[in-house]
Parts: structure tokens; sequence; C-alpha cells
């Protein structure tokens, strides 16, 4: 797009280092619990809840992929998260993040930054696929 | 189970700050629009905001509740509204279609107005 600014087209070629996450039993119970949502297998730490990825996506990483994109952090919302669950992710995994930015465009005064996020575990199986749009404010 | 059906909504308990502090740590989102009073409203927001993905996690929530997590092979949203400590969540879904292997549903992510937060689409193994 040609309202592209400068950042922005930098942003399109950063290249994000992989990072590696152990999935720890502990974690699982402090992410359910902080959420509200108390059963019996994230408190036992046997399952992952939903949306857990997102812990890896945040502690796997040196600092927050908004950061590391360069963007504002008082102007930046999250604007869509999917999920692809493709294989399960059990407490001792180690999940290898491999990060891409997929798009970035501007629309209605507004940067939007598509990144998707590859989850490999330790038998080299990609068990989930994480895109999330993210929103900077002008 | 069939298509139309209408989940048991969930109710959420009030918001707090507490929660979002404790939700950062958890998370390891540490953006401080979320946690720190004087950074939020210096970004214009009025006071801190609740992380979408906690949202996203209440209708997980209400998922798990719904269906076995691990039957879960899809599950995206759109964040519609921001949220601030003192509102009070609910979320509804239904089963919106099928197809052989696959139920595919909706969910809703409401205040007490009736604000949607965040509009959820999922899909299960039947």
């Amino acid at each position: 797009m040609s309202n592209l600014s400068a950042t922005l087209t930098n942003i399109k070629n950063i290249k994000i280092a992989p990072y590696t996450y152990t999935v720890e039993k502990g974690k699982i119970k402090e992410f359910a619990s902080a959420i509200g949502d108390e059963k019996e297998e994230y408190m036992n730490g046997e399952t992952i809840p939903p949306t857990f990825p997102t812990v890896i996506e945040f502690w796997g990483g040196k600092s927050s992929s908004s950061e590391t994109l360069g963007l504002n952090m008082s102007k930046v919302l999250h604007g869509e998260q999917a999920f692809e669950y493709l294989g399960d992710i059990n407490p001792g995994d180690e999940i290898t993040v491999n990060s891409t930015v997929e798009d970035v465009y501007t629309k209605a005064s507004m940067n939007f930054v598509v990144l998707k996020k590859e989850f490999v575990n330790q038998n080299n199986e990609t068990v989930l696929i994480s895109r999330s749009t993210i929103i900077e404010r002008h | 189970m069939n298509v139309g059906y209408q989940f048991d909504s969930l109710q959420k308990e009030e918001i707090t700050h507490t929660q979002l502090v404790r939700y950062a740590g958890a998370s390891g989102d540490f953006n401080p629009i979320h946690t720190v009073v004087p950074f939020a409203e210096k970004a214009g927001l009025g006071g801190v905001i609740a992380h979408g993905m906690m949202i996203m996690g209440f209708t997980g929530q209400a998922i798990g509740n719904w269906f076995p997590v691990k039957n879960l092979t899809k599950y995206s949203v759109r964040f519609k509204a921001m949220t601030k400590p003192g509102e009070k969540i609910e979320i509804n879904g239904s089963i919106v279609d099928e197809t052989e292997d696959l139920w595919i549903c909706e969910a809703r992510a409401v205040n007490e107005l009736g604000e949607v937060k965040v509009q959820a689409h999922f899909e299960v193994k039947k």
C-alpha cells in the first residue's frame, strides 16, 4: 500500500527470533485461576485452557510482540485473535514459537499488524497456529 | 445437541483492578494500560482497561463448560469494545451450523448493558 509509513514498511520486514517455552503445571493453574476458571483439570495442571497459548507467547519471548515490533504501547489494542488447535499441548512439552509478520496495513487512521505464530513441540509436530491482529491507534 | 441449541450462559463476577494485575502476571502481558492508572489515563483511556485476552479467557471458560476442551479445533474472536474494572461479563453461545465431524458455534461476551465485548467463533469435534 502506498500510504504505509516508513515504520510500517520496516515492521513488515522484521524477523522475530524463535523462542522456546516449557509448559509447567503450576503455570497452567496460575493462569486458569487468574481467569477464574477453576476446573479440576486446570487446577491439577493436566490440561491447558483454550487461551493458554497466550502465556507461551508472552512468557516465551524476551518481550511482548508489540514491543519487539516497536509499536507504541500506549496506543496498542488487540483487534482479533484466532487459535487453530492441531494437536495437544501437555505439561512438560517444550514448545518453540516461530513468528512471522503476515500482513501490515493502515485503515481508518489506524495501523494493523497481523502476526502468525506456529507452535512446534519437541517432536517437531506443529500443534497450534495463532493469528493476532494488533491495532496501533494514531 | 442440534443446530440452534443455546448453551447455558456463564455469569462472571465483577472485574476488579486486582484481577487485571493478577492476569497480567499470569499471562505475561505487562502493558501498563492494563495495570497502571496514570499511564492508562495519559493514553486517553480514562483508566485501566482489561486485557482483551482475559475476556477471550472468560469465553474459553464457557466453551470448556459446554464441551471437553480437547475437542476444540478452532477458536477465534473479534474484540469489539474495551472492558473496565467494575463491569460484569456474561457469556452466551449457540450452535449455528454443523458438518459431519464438527459443531460450528458462536459465542458473545456482553456486559450488563448488553454491550458486546467479544464476538467468538469456535468449532468442536463431535
